[in-house]
């Protein structure tokens, strides 16, 4: 499995939450930082010859703030470049404030055929409260034009006044809208950004209330038929993100744009945060990575565990076996004795019981190495 | 017996922040000793815990030339003290290697309990005393107070007492010419078979221990043969000198001066400070007064913080020994925190200071365990036997009675905070002794106080309730029956040995709730529910419950995050490092010593 990821970092406007790579002041350079992305991806190209991407994931910021002629574009680039697959997943996030019936027209001609769309609350008052551009009507209307499509609906739970009551209209106006895959994110306070001083003052929920709401979200949401596959994604069977998918499985992918991040061959590396430096980069033809690290055996090890265990299947552990040749519950049996509570083995599998996936760092750091 | 003339032997004693180091410096400073230039501040503390804590631990001497108004040139040894209670000894050490006594006094606070306690130690060791009023410049300096304050509660004349800044080098020729005129010239005879006072020592790594002395009669130099008199072991001199500061050699050291002597002593144990030098070849018959046998007061358990570096934390104990005979310790284990020592110090300030300084000048991270003292139990069987790890302390059916250390506390305060100081050591099962009106602003309570309710946290409390006016002192005065018992302090079922300690039977169930409600807090949350129990003799007198942990989850995990993610989670295993495993809970190091600390007011 091998996916491609596409960062479009502009927005109308910044979430009071939002700690990504996004410059709403910079819509202007809209088309220019296009016109590098698809320079970057020839840039890449002969590397990229071997490989068959089975995903085109394009996120933000907020893709769909941009003309829908440049997407179609960037999918054409990608096309042009690399092999992708015919049954390729290929997703765009779009903000419910910014769609209109002609961009999804083209986004669909171009092959996308997957959708993200940023719901986070059906409570009006919550929405302003995060400084989405949204409101519930407008998240209706955009769900109307992807009738009978493949998309998704994303929901954040541990927001300033957010009752159980609230998520699970949330997770229902979502359901109902025709969503067939939701995810479930648990607000996370990020130092510098305007929340923070929310979060400092008391005034979001605490982690007990969190994992309150969390229960009740994943009791509805199986409810209404979406199963969790990772802690916080949840799909009806069938449409799990295959996207993300490979992300918890230590597949390969490659980041293009500002801030993307690549993992190939066990290499993982980042692009600048910096757009001007970017754009510097790429109009003088050199790649604009950043941090560049190589995984070593113990740390894909690593990885490989903390990813899996992730995930509501868990660790597989015949693959483990011959990817890191050698048998996990022997490697790890002080650990795998230390959380035996806590973990099952299913056949090949060894999973996170349910119940405590939600408190899953605390045994995932038992399968660590110490230095 | 003869007298030299031209020598002066003084120290000076004053409370914590009344100018001495700064006094000493100035003095260095006007004889020559240092040029201005060179002057760091405070040159006699130098360790760096004794510059930032404006303390002084080791006593270092100094040798100065002044040529006084009379025209004669003048050796002063000025010997420095340590200024807390702890060092008492060395206080007295030091005093007996003098003939006089700078007490400075501040001009804006006048008498404190410890100035007291040293004058009444000089004055015991017969000295000259000369008080000095330093701090004049300050705006609040009420000399002329202050001097009736020395007359009224020391009987000594103040009347001519030299008025200083030292901090300004205001008057400290007037110091300087009292120091001739005041102190005696040492009385001495050079012909009298050796008997010199060793006031300090330490371990150098090149010359081996390096003995303080003040010679009292006789001389000692290069290629003597010596011995103390309590040890056996006889040394050949290898160099003598003087403090110049800092080591400079002199052939031989004569009657009346003071200086120091090297003779390839391995280890400091083997010489006593107190003890006296003498020539082996043609050794005096009496020992000069005043040698005592130090003892541990306080004792704690230190164990690395990281288990793996014991040997490291040995190291640093050992070589910390080498300097300070008075730091006892033998090995120590614990279910909880594993291999470690138990230690014996002076008191609490000597017990933080080996604590900082193992901290520091090891960069070794270090778990303490709560202080205690040496408790003495009389078991059915008649034996009698002193514990000072509560771990050790014999079964319940096994004890006759117990006793424990008390000390006879001075305190001195404004009497606006009488109120708070007596509720205080009441809650402490102080007995009140009597109370003494010193002036109308200053009076001397005097109480019994249990040494284990002083250890933990009685400076800061009496500081904090009379707003730092209020001055401390204690000594040892001796053992009596109390009602104690051991509280055990149990997490999931289990004891956690490093949290038991015998506390007096009132105020167990207090200090058990307490306890629990600070683990309570200190305690991360687990998997699981964590009881805390504290119990005695297996009744359990107060319970907590630490929650179980509900949410512990990176939310999103996307591409970019992998490596964030990972080294996030890297971050909770190497914090697991500093968790020490009690039964099946995971206890931070730092709590250990956090819960002991924190005593609720």
């Amino acid at each position: 499995m091998a996916g491609i990821y596409v960062h479009i970092p502009f927005c109308k406007s910044k979430c009071r939450y939002c700690d990504f790579a996004s410059f709403p002041d910079k819509l202007c350079f809209a088309e220019s930082y296009m016109a590098c992305v698809y320079r970057e991806m020839a840039m890449r190209k002969e590397e990229l010859k071997g490989y068959t991407f089975d995903t085109l994931y394009i996120g933000g910021g907020t893709p769909s703030v941009i003309d829908e002629n440049y997407i179609a574009m960037l999918v054409a680039a990608a096309r042009k470049n690399f092999n992708i697959a015919k049954d390729a997943e290929i997703t765009i996030e779009m903000n419910p404030g910014t769609v209109s019936a002609k961009k999804i027209e083209t986004y669909l001609k171009c092959g996308i055929n997957r959708f993200s769309v940023g719901l986070q609350t059906a409570v009006d008052s919550q929405l302003a409260e995060l400084g989405r551009i949204h409101n519930l009507k407008e998240f209706l209307l955009c769900t109307k034009l992807l009738k009978g499509r493949n998309f998704s609906v994303d929901v954040m739970i541990g927001l300033k006044n957010q009752t159980i009551a609230d998520i699970e209209k949330t997770i229902e106006t979502a359901a109902y809208s025709g969503a067939n895959h939701i995810s479930m994110y648990a607000l996370s306070p990020e130092d510098g950004t305007p929340i923070y001083s929310d979060y400092l003052n008391g005034e979001l929920p605490d982690n007990d209330q969190v994992a309150e709401m969390y229960s009740a979200g994943v009791k509805k949401l199986k409810e209404l038929g979406f199963d969790r596959y990772e802690v916080s994604n949840f799909a009806k069977k069938g449409f799990e993100s295959r996207h993300n998918l490979n992300y918890w499985r230590r597949g390969d992918y490659i980041g293009f744009g500002v801030a993307a991040s690549s993992c190939i061959n066990n290499i993982r590396f980042t692009n600048t945060f910096d757009l001007d430096e970017y754009f510097k980069c790429i109009l003088s033809n050199h790649l604009a990575v950043k941090d560049r690290e190589e995984v070593d055996l113990a740390w894909q090890e690593e990885e490989f565990i903390m990813l899996a265990l992730r995930t509501s299947r868990g660790l597989n552990l015949k693959e483990y076996a011959k990817l890191f040749n050698k048998n996990f519950t022997e490697v790890y049996a002080a650990a795998i004795q230390k959380v035996g509570t806590y973990i099952e083995v299913n056949g090949d599998f060894l999973k996170i019981k349910d119940e405590f996936l939600f408190i899953q760092n605390s045994i995932i750091v038992e399968f660590l190495r110490t230095e | 017996m003869g007298k030299k003339q031209n020598i002066r032997n003084f120290c000076i004693i004053a409370h914590i922040d009344h100018g001495k180091s700064t006094l000493a410096d100035r003095l260095m400073e006007r004889t020559g000793q240092v040029s201005e230039r060179d002057m760091e501040e405070q040159l006699l503390d130098s360790m760096d815990i004794e510059r930032e804590r404006g303390i002084t631990i080791k006593l270092t001497p100094v040798r100065m030339f002044y040529k006084a108004k009379d025209g004669v040139e003048y050796v002063f040894n000025l010997i420095d003290t340590p200024g807390h209670v702890d060092f008492t000894y060395e206080v007295s050490r030091s005093l007996a290697a003098c003939e006089g006594a700078i007490l400075i006094v501040d001009a804006s606070q006048g008498v404190e309990a410890q100035t007291l306690a040293n004058v009444y130690l000089a004055l015991e060791n017969d000295l000259e005393i000369l008080p000095v009023i330093n701090k004049i410049d300050l705006p609040s300096a009420q000399p002329e107070v202050v001097k009736q304050e020395i007359e009224e509660v020391i009987g000594l004349d103040a009347s001519n007492a030299p008025l200083i800044s030292a901090k300004e080098g205001l008057n400290i020729d007037d110091v300087l010419e009292a120091i001739v005129s005041t102190f005696p010239a040492p009385e001495c005879d050079d012909t009298a078979p050796l008997k010199a006072l060793i006031f300090d020592s330490y371990y150098d790594n090149y010359k081996g221990v390096i003995l303080f002395v003040r010679v009292k009669d006789g001389t000692v130099k290069a290629g003597d043969k010596i011995k103390t008199f309590r040890s056996d072991k006889v040394y050949e001199v290898v160099e003598t000198g003087v403090f110049a500061p800092g080591l400079s050699p002199k052939n031989g050291l004569f009657a009346g001066e003071v200086g120091y002597v090297a003779a390839s002593i391995k280890s400091i144990q083997d010489v006593a400070v107190g003890d006296t030098l003498i020539n082996a070849d043609n050794p005096a018959n009496e020992p000069l007064p005043g040698y005592k046998k130090v003892q541990s007061v306080v004792f704690c358990g230190i164990y690395p913080l990281d288990g793996s570096k014991f040997n490291d934390l040995k190291d640093a104990i050992l070589k910390l020994q080498l300097n300070d005979a008075s730091l006892i310790f033998e090995p120590d284990s614990s279910v909880a925190l594993g291999f470690g020592f138990r230690c014996g110090f002076l008191g609490l300030l000597h017990m933080e200071i080996i604590q900082e300084r193992i901290e520091r000048e090891f960069g070794l991270e270090i778990i303490t365990t709560a202080p205690s003292v040496s408790y003495k139990v009389l078991k059915t069987d008649g034996e009698e036997i002193f514990v000072d790890n509560p771990s050790h302390l014999p079964p319940v059916s096994e004890i006759e009675h117990m006793e424990e250390p008390i000390v006879k506390a001075d305190i001195y305060s404004p009497p606006d905070y009488l109120g708070q100081i007596m509720d205080l050591c009441r809650e402490k099962r102080g007995t009140f002794l009597q109370m003494t009106y010193l002036d109308k602003s200053r009076v001397r309570l005097e109480y019994h106080l249990p040494l284990n309710e002083i250890i933990f946290d009685f400076f800061d409390a009496i500081k904090s309730r009379t707003r730092g006016y209020a001055s401390f002192d204690y000594e040892l005065i001796g053992y009596e029956t109390s009602k104690l018992v051991k509280l055990d302090i149990m997490l999931n079922g289990e004891v956690c040995d490093a949290l038991s300690m015998i506390v007096h039977e009132d105020s167990a169930y207090t200090r058990g709730r307490t306890l629990c409600e600070n683990l309570k807090e200190a305690i991360p949350r687990q998997l699981f529910e964590v009881p805390v129990q504290a119990a005695i003799g297996g009744k359990i007198i107060a319970r907590e419950t630490v929650k179980a942990v509900r949410k512990d989850v990176l939310a999103k995990c996307y591409g970019g995050d992998i490596t964030r993610k990972k080294k996030l989670l890297e971050k909770q295993k190497e914090g697991k490092k500093r968790m020490r495993q009690v039964g099946n809970v995971e206890v931070p190091s730092e709590v250990f010593m956090q819960i002991l600390k924190t005593n609720k007011d």
